[in-house]
Formats: C-alpha cells, structure tokens, sequence
C-alpha cells in the first residue's frame, strides 16, 4: 500500500478541485462531491487502522525526494500517535461536511475550503519531513481564514484576521527554528533529527537546543494554545460557523500538542526535559485560569472554547511529565476532546440554528422541549467535565497520573491540575442548570427536535465517547507503543 | 463464577436499552429494571451462599480482571473479585435496591418521566453493585463516579424546580471536592505501586506510614465527601430534594455508604499510618455529633432522616477510626436496612399529608397503621433498643471504642446515641402523636407496604447476626457485652423518654426556649454556618475571581494582543502609513466608540498583506545571518 497515505491525504484535493470548478446552479452539488470524497477518506483510514502493526513502529512509509538541492523529501509515515489524530481529523472532517448541509452561501467555494483545509490537517499529522510538515501547517491556515471570514458571525473580520496573523507569528519563529536544525544537521528529516547523530551535532553548538526549542514552542503553543498565547481561540470559535469551530477545536489546537509530541520532544529531548517544569507551570495555569475564565461566560460558544484552553492544559501537563502515563494521557486527552468538543459544537451549532442564540441566559430548558438535543449536550458535557466510563476521563486521569509520577513536575501542580477537575464541573455543570435544565425559555418553547440527519452525525461521537472511555485500550492500544519510543529517547538524556 | 459480573451487568443493560428510547416507550418499559434487578438479587444470594460454603474469611473466592489499557507497556488491570465484604454488600444493595424498586413503581408511577427515572435508579444499582466487587482502586473510582452521576440526576430529577436544581448541582460538586483527594490518593498509589489493586496496594506492598499516611487521608477526603462527612456534609440534607425513594437507596442505604466501605477496604492502609485512623475517628465523632444535633430541630421529615444519616456515618466512620472494618461495616448494613425502611415510610406520609413538614402532620398512627407499625420498627432501630438491629451494630461500635481506650470518643458516642433516641422520639410525636391534622391522609397502596413490612421485618432479626458476620469476615465473633449492652440501653431509654416529656407530654414549651436563647438557636438554625461559609468564602469568591479573571482577559491579556497587533502595523511599511492616516482621518473625525473599535480592526487588516511580508522577511533575514554567520 505504498500510495495510501498520500491518497488519505489528496483525496480531498480533488473535491477541493470539483467544488471550485462547479458553476453556480450547481453549487448545491459541492456538499455530494465533498461527502463522497471525505466518506472514501474515512474508508481508506478505516483500512490503515486495520491494517495497521501496533508493534511495527512507523508504518504505510512514502519517502521520496522532493527538493534533493537542500535534502527536502516527501516522507509521510504514521505510527500510533499519528494514525488516531489522522483518524481523528479524517471522522471529523466527514462529520463536519455533514454538518454544513444547510450551507447555501457560496457553496462551492465553502466545501473546496473545507476540503482544503483536510488536506491540510492529513498531511501534518503524517509528514515526517519538517519542511513538509511546514506546508501542510501552513496550508490550514488559508481555508480556516476565509471559512471565518466569509461564513463567520458578526465579528468575523477581526476574529479570523486575529487567528490568522497570530497562528502565523508563531509559526514564523517554528520557521527560524526548523531552518536552524537544518543548517546545524543537514536534514529536514525528522526521525533523521531524532536519532544519535543529528542530536551529537545539535549538542555540538552550545545553546542552540534551547533556542530551537523556544522557537518551536512558540509556534505550537500558540496553536494549542497554552496561557498567555490563547486569546485568539475564544473570538475565532465564538465567529467560526459551526463546522469550522468542530474542526478548530477538534483538529487544529492538536496540531501543536502534535508538534511537541512529534518534533520538540524527540528531537530535542534535552530541551524538553529542561522546560519541563515551565510548561507544567503554563499547563496548569491553563487549567485552572480556562476554568476559572470558562464559568464566567455568557456566550455557550465562548464557554467552550475556554474549556479548551483548560483540557489543552492536561495534554500539556501530560507532555511536560515526559513519562509514558502522561504523554498516553496527554495524546488521550487530544483524541477525547476532539470528540467532546466537537459534540459539543455540533449541539450548540443545533441549538444555534433552531434559537439565533448562544446566550446563556436567552436559552434554557431544552432536555424539557427537545430531550434529544437536551440529552446528548449533557451527555457531551459530562464526557466534558471527566465522568469515568466516558473518553474524557481517560487521559486527564492518565495526565494526572503522569505528573504525579514525573520527577520534572513538583507534585504541587499535579494538586493544582487536580483541582482543575473539580473547576471544569462548575462550569460544565452550571451552563447545564442553565441550557439544558429548567422551564423552556421563550427561545426554546417553539423548537423542534433532532432530525435523522443530526442523528447521523452525531452518533460515531457518541459511540466512540463510550468505547473509548469503557475500553481505554481501544485507543491506547495503538497509542502506547509509539509513547514508549519517546519516553526511551528522553530517558536517555536524564 | 464468571457470572459474577452479571450481577452489576444485568440493572447497566437496562439502563442501556431504556436511555436512548423516546420518552413514551421508555415509560412503558418503565419495569425493565427491577426485572433486571431480581436478576441481580437472585446473582447475589448465589454469590452469598458461595462465600457462606467456602467460609472464606478475607481471601477472595473468585478473581477475575482484564487489561484495560497497556501504560508504559505495563497493563493496566481492572478486576472484579467475590469476598465476604462483597457478598455482604451485594445482598445489601440488591435486598434494598428490590424493595425500592418495587416501591418505585407505585410512588412514582404518575410522573411523566417515569421511565427516566428508571433507567438512572437501574445505571446507579449498576454502579454501586460493580463498586463493592471491583478489586481495585481504579474500578472503584469509576464505579464512584458514575453513582455520583446519578445521584445528581436524581436529586436534579424535577429539575424544572429551582430547588433540586440547585442541590444537585451542590451534591455534584461537594462530593468532587473530595474525588480531588482520592484521584491524587490514586496518583500517589501508582507513581508507589504501580497498581490500583487491592491485593498489590494493601498487602504486596511495605508502606512507609509517611505515604501511607499521604494515601490513606486522601482517600479518606474521598470518602468524607461521598459519605457527607464533617466539613463535606453540606450536599446531604440539601439532596432530600430529589424524589423519596431514591433518597432512601443513594442517600440513605448505599452510595453514601460507600466512603465508609471504602475506608474499610483500605484499612490496612489507614492502619500503617496511625495518623490516618485518628483522623478518621475525629471526623467521625465531629460528624456524629453535628448530624444528630442539627436532626434535633429539623421540621422536614426528610431533613431529620438526612440529619440522621450524617449522624449514623459519622458512627460508621468511628468504628473505622478504632481500625474495626466490622464494627463500620455491620453498622453499614443494619443501617441500609433501617433508615431505608424509614424513608420509605416517610415517603409514605409524604404522599398522604401532601407536606414534608411534621408541624402539619400529627396523629398519623390511627390513619395509616401499618406505616406506623413499620417506621416504628425502624426508628426503633435507628434509636438502639433491643432487639432492633440498630442496637446490636451500635454496640458492636461502642464496644470497639472502649476496647481501643478512646475513652473520651466512647462518651461522646454515648451522647449521639442519646440524640439519636430523642430526635426520632421527637420525631414520631410530631408525625404519629397527637391529634390528626390531616383527617383525609390514607395508607398507602400495597407495592409501597410491602416493601416496608419486609425490610421492617429484616430490621427486626438482622441484628442477631452479629457473631456470625464477624466470622464471616475472619474475625473473632461473639455477642455483645453485656455491661456496654445495658449502658447503651439506658442512654437509648433516656433518650426516648426525654423525646416523650417534651414532645409527647409537652413539658417543655419549645417556642418558649427559642425565645429565651435566640443566638444559640440561631446558630443551630444556621446549620452551625458551615453552608452560609462556604457560600461566601469559596462560591462567591471563586465566582468573583472567575469575572475579574474574565476581565483581566478581555483588558490585558487580549489588550496587549491587539496593541501588539497595532504596533506591529504601525512599523508595517511605509506605503501602508498614507491609507491609515486616510482612514484613521476619517473614521476618527466620526469619532464614536463603536466605529473606533471598527477601525482598530480595520486597520490591522490594511495592513495583512504587508504584515506577511514582513515575517517571512523576517525569517530570511535570520536565514541569511546563520548562514553568514556559520560561514564565518
């Protein structure tokens, strides 16, 4: 299967090509040709996880040249961390098509972005060289742009400007530091970078791990995003319409927990070792201040983005423990809050579409008036807030676990990251009192309830939530052998 | 044996197959769980008579577990396990979850979501049949969580009032105040063992009591919230808003009994760290007291029995405190029995006074006998006279404190006991004495008195099980002491008789007292202002941080973004500086706020195109100096 990831990842190119070239009284076609390619995606990474050898390290490898003069190649690979984000992002991307079928504003240009913007999100998560890696990075942040800009709410010129200039002013610096490796190593190549001979030259130059260190943390951190780096998150989630917040919050911000786990941690271990106890601190802060910040909300939208600052924090804290528990958790946490919150999303989208609200304080009621909706936005929300036995539980425990037994996080954190399970209750369950809970408000008295298509693409959500957080090996499964590559290469530097 | 796990399996499908039906069906099928839970109770008996035949002590007589999750490597295991705790506590749950089923079904049977209610009384049964088998920490956890779960559903369950709204969402987050503890008690038993389970934790492992101290009062945080503890016991009383029935199964019976069936299985633990055991034993005694003086002026029946309870905890947590998993878990068990019975009856009365005040109750006894008949049988229980079960577990208790030399603790449990029989007297004059005030109220229908006759019944013989059980559990079982029996009993009478001089004689005007010692009432009325603190020291302050928090964001945070982003546009190019002092001019001459902000952003937009030159410049520029500078 040499050309199967590079078809997971261009097959929706061609519906990004179809959708364009569609002329206007067939606009409403684009919604079918993106369906079909996104459905056939999903398929083929179907076919990849079952093909897939858990113990077989990096697999499904395309490693060609590309740019020979200054070593760029096409080398794309996955191994366990990779495949579940790639699932991830392919199941999303479907269900986000899905969800855009009411779309009617531009409907061609809207689904080619949507189909540009997976491409994007495949390739980062299987590209192995730094230079590809770069482009695919890069190449998301064109399609999610517009998509807030043109089919954005009331502020979405300045919401999608802000995503827009501060995810690239991070990646700028990524830019500096993926240029730095090369010019101290030779090599784009990340499992080249990783490897005895890149780190020997890497620590010939004194300083310079940390430098590229800081350079790539900028660029992830702003991505996923850590405190201070976050506040371009809240405005582009509240102004993205609901598939691109699904997508936003479901795929981009694990672009740069990717990054960390990807390149930072393995290439420069000595680095993230030293960091270590820095990025715990900002992790922390980021659960308790997301928290905090999240139960102050009016806007349900707004609230949620929030609490991905808080969940984003665990992955961190996972990463930043540098054990196989944390970062198990950190990559759990990734894959559960890609399904959790784009639940979540989905329902606010639902409620959206029915009331023109997310103010919390127009809606209220809804497991009165439409108990479907009402149910599963609990459901979601208690997956949200850790309820063991849903997906949610599994990585923050397995983060808090890890912290507790690194040895580079004072367990002071790890006590304060606990107490952040505890805040994302309040404010999980107190938007519940309010949304879902009580009499129907004026909102909410004359709406309908879910339609089969809902139903549709909500139900993978639901049913990965439960199997993951019943059965943890479902996913760690694939998970954890990739971990413990990582862990041995920081054990190394100790 | 590997039908064991049917038992907790059996009450989680039917909450499965209810949970996603519409409404209309769900209500239909509203008697799936309780055929599910006959299931569990018949599972139960097996599993019990299995452990009577093996006379098994403390090892487990079945052990099974699967690999949840491989971490590191190293798998990661959750099991279940059949022992005599867990026989125990599995006929306990089942006897009671059956009886409050079938009770269920007649009070609740005109509620529109009937089968809701159901479906979560089956996921709870599910939870908290699972928890008392699991054999590991990590199962038990989860099993904890999904019951905490359900009790917020059921307090919540007529969530369209303000009031059951509010308490669960209070019970919720009370109890996860302590989950905070037992996940970092988790946290510091992996980052030691490397296992959750219970074998590995407590006897393949040499603890230095230092950790074990660490571990043990973690979990003990746990339990306090769980089990509505002093100072965590604030959920309780406020829970007694969701419907009867599931307060006498979550709140009475079970899953508030489930900290201090944790304690007990950590107990080897708690007893390394001698820190630990005394901690226990002070929470304990404190909740004993505070729970049985504040039922003393309760007027909610409910209240008075969720008073009680904290009260009955605290004993149970007593008894652990002394290091006596037997004494903590037969009071658990005769406990379940009796105050289970007592909420149903008051649910009962409830429902034929159509109040929850006993000052508009009163001469109930002519109107409803068999009610009478069984709720005196368990508040006889509850208050310790023999031969209720009641007395033969509270002894069991008293005892384990004399013989541990708590002498102080010992009086102080003596006082509670006191309390105990003066607060149900009260209590039962208010509902049953007097005149009637309700000339109308009427017995119940039979699928309520049934259970009630049955559990009153058990109240009435379970306690002359006491030897046995301690056998069972591996332990040296006898009958009580006699000196400590006849002391218990006087108190208990004392009680009785004191509850009769001032609420049934009425010597004592009550009002007037009130009158004569307005701040000491005060304070009682106030719930001691544990609720009235918290409300202000950690709700409103967290509140108050989250908006300043919210506004340091908006002001500061995202200020110095957009100033950067300003700034940086202001150094962006110099063909760009003409268009924004055309545009500035002119939006500036207009001069309002809105168009200010407007123009904050235009501006940045202006300037993109130049903004992206200038990082990727940026970025050759620093390319073209490593390499100057490498090559020099």
């Amino acid at each position: 299967m040499p050309y199967l990831l590079t078809t997971i990842v261009f097959l929706p190119l061609a519906a990004v090509v179809i959708c364009a070239m569609l002329p206007k009284d067939l606009a409403g076609a684009a919604k079918w040709v993106a369906a079909t390619f996104m459905a056939i995606d999903v398929v083929l990474v179907g076919w990849l996880v079952a093909a897939f050898d858990i113990k077989g390290g990096i697999q499904a490898v395309v490693d060609v040249p590309w740019v020979p003069q200054i070593a760029v190649r096409y080398h794309l690979g996955v191994d366990g961390i990779s495949l579940s984000m790639l699932a991830l992002s392919a199941l999303l991307g479907l269900i986000a098509v899905v969800a855009s079928w009411k779309v009617e504003k531009s409907a061609g240009t809207y689904f080619a972005m949507l189909m540009l913007l997976q491409v994007g999100m495949n390739g980062v998560f299987v590209a192995l060289d730094l230079v590809l890696f770069y482009v695919f990075w890069e190449l998301v942040l064109v399609p999610m742009y517009f998509l807030i800009a043109m089919w954005g709410g009331e502020r979405r010129q300045y919401a999608s400007l802000k995503f827009f200039l501060y995810t690239l002013a991070g990646s700028v610096f990524m830019l500096v530091g993926i240029i730095a490796l090369y010019l101290t190593t030779g090599t784009f190549d990340v499992l080249q970078l990783a490897g005895p001979e890149a780190s020997r030259a890497i620590a010939a130059v004194p300083g310079l791990a940390g430098w590229v260190f800081l350079a790539f943390f900028l660029g992830f951190a702003v991505k996923v995003p850590i405190w201070p780096l976050h506040t371009w998150l809240p405005d582009a989630h509240v102004e993205a319409p609901t598939a691109a917040s699904v997508l936003l919050a479901g795929i981009m911000l694990k672009m740069g927990a990717y990054g960390f786990i990807r390149i930072a941690l393995p290439v420069l271990p000595g680095a993230a070792r030293a960091s270590a106890p820095w990025i715990a601190a900002l992790a922390v802060i980021s659960i308790v201040y997301g928290a905090a910040v999240a139960f102050a909300q009016k806007d349900v939208k707004k609230l949620i983005a929030y609490s991905s600052v808080s969940h984003m924090g665990f992955v961190m804290l996972g990463i930043a423990s540098g054990t196989a528990a944390g970062l198990d958790g950190a990559v759990a946490v990734m894959f559960s809050h890609g399904l959790v919150t784009g639940l979540l999303f989905l329902m606010v989208g639902m409620v959206y579409d029915r009331t023109h609200t997310r103010q919390i304080a127009d809606l209220s009621g809804l497991s009165s008036k439409v108990p479907a909706i009402g149910g599963i936005f609990a459901f979601a929300a208690f997956a949200s807030l850790g309820l063991p036995g849903l997906s949610g539980f599994v990585g923050e425990f397995l983060s808090l676990l890890g912290s507790w037994q690194s040895t580079l996080v004072p367990h002071w954190m790890t006590v304060v990251a606990a107490v952040g399970v505890l805040l994302a209750a309040a404010y999980m369950l107190w938007m519940v009192q309010r949304v879902i809970l009580g009499e129907p408000s004026e909102a909410v008295s004359r709406i309908r309830d879910i339609t089969p298509r809902e139903v549709v693409y909500v139900l993978p959500l639901i049913v990965l939530i439960v199997v993951v957080g019943v059965y943890w090996g479902s996913l760690l499964r694939f998970v954890d052998p990739a971990v413990q590559g990582i862990v041995t290469i920081l054990a190394r530097v100790a | 044996m590997s039908w064991l796990i049917a038992i907790p399996l059996l009450p989680a499908l039917a909450f499965v197959l209810l949970a996603p039906l519409p409404r209309a069906t769900r209500n239909a099928l509203r008697w799936v769980p309780s055929v599910a839970m006959a299931g569990s109770l018949v599972g139960a008996i097996a599993a019990f008579a299995t452990v009577l035949q093996s006379g098994a002590g403390e090892k487990p007589v079945y052990q099974a577990s699967v690999v949840l999750a491989t971490i590191g490597g190293k798998p990661l295991d959750v099991g279940i396990q059949l022992d005599a705790v867990a026989a125990i506590m599995l006929m306990v749950i089942t006897v009671v979850g059956m009886c409050v089923q079938v009770y269920s079904l007649g009070y609740m049977h005109r509620d529109e979501r009937v089968g809701w209610y159901f479906a979560v009384l089956s996921l709870f049964s599910a939870a908290m049949l699972a928890l008392v088998v699991a054999s590991d920490f990590l199962l038990l956890y989860m099993c904890w969580e999904v019951m905490g779960l359900c009790s917020y559903l059921l307090i919540g369950f007529w969530h369209e009032q303000e009031t059951p709204r509010m308490a669960s969402i209070k019970a919720f987050l009370t109890t996860r105040v302590g989950d905070v503890g037992f996940v970092i008690g988790l946290a510091i038993m992996y980052a030691t063992v490397g296992s959750f389970g219970f074998e590995a934790v407590l006897h393949g492992f040499a603890w230095t009591p230092a950790l074990a101290t660490a571990v043990s009062l973690c979990l003990l945080f746990g339990a306090m919230g769980k089990s509505a503890q002093v100072p965590l016991h604030v959920w309780l009383p406020d829970a007694m808003a969701g419907p009867t029935p599931a307060s006498a199964l979550i709140h009475a019976a079970t899953m508030v009994a489930a900290g201090v069936y944790l304690v007990a299985r950590a107990l080897p633990l708690f007893e390394v760290s001698q820190v630990a055991l005394t901690v226990t034993l002070v929470v304990g005694t404190a909740t004993a007291l505070l729970g049985g003086l504040l039922a003393c002026v309760q007027h909610d029946i409910k209240k008075v029995l969720a008073y009680s309870t904290i009260s009955q905890l605290g004993y149970m947590f007593m008894a652990l405190g002394t290091g006596s998993a037997v004494a903590g878990l037969f009071h658990l068990m005769t406990h379940a029995f009796f105050k289970s019975l007592l909420f149903l009856g008051a649910g009962v009365i409830i429902h034929a006074v159509e109040t929850q005040d006993m000052r508009e109750m009163g001469g109930l006894r002519k109107l409803m006998p068999w009610t009478t008949a069984a709720f005196t049988a368990g508040a006889l229980a509850l208050a310790g006279v023999f031969p209720f079960s009641g007395f033969w577990s509270k002894d069991e208790i008293l005892v384990s404190l004399w013989n541990g030399g708590h002498y102080v603790v010992f009086a102080l449990a003596l006082f509670a006991a006191f309390l105990t029989a003066f607060y149900m007297t009260r209590l039962w004059f208010r509902v049953f004495g007097g005149p009637a005030q309700k000339a109308d109220a009427s017995e119940g229908h039979g699928d309520m008195i049934v259970p009630m006759v049955f559990l009153g019944a058990i109240t009435l013989v379970v306690g002359f099980s006491s030897p046995y059980f301690a056998t069972l559990l591996g332990e040296k079982g006898g009958w009580p002491d006699l000196a400590v029996a006849l002391g218990s009993s006087a108190i208990a009478a004392s009680g009785i008789v004191a509850g009769w001089w001032v609420f049934g004689k009425k010597a004592v005007d009550t009002e007037a007292l009130k009158a004569r010692f307005p701040q000491f009432y005060g304070i009682f009325a106030n719930k001691f202002y544990f609720d009235r603190t918290y409300e202000f020291v950690f709700v409103e302050s967290y509140r108050r941080l989250s908006d300043a928090l919210w506004s340091f964001d908006a002001a500061v945070i995202d200020g110095a973004v957009n100033g950067f982003g300003r700034a940086w546009a202001a150094v962006a190019g110099g063909s760009w500086t003409f268009d924004a002092r055309v545009i500035d001019g002119a939006v500036n001459g207009l001069g309002t706020g809105v168009r200010w902000i407007g123009a904050r952003v235009r501006r940045l937009q202006v300037g993109r195109v130049q903004t992206y030159q200038r990082l990727v410049m940026a970025a050759v520029i620093v390319l073209v100096l490593w390499i100057a500078l490498k090559g020099a």
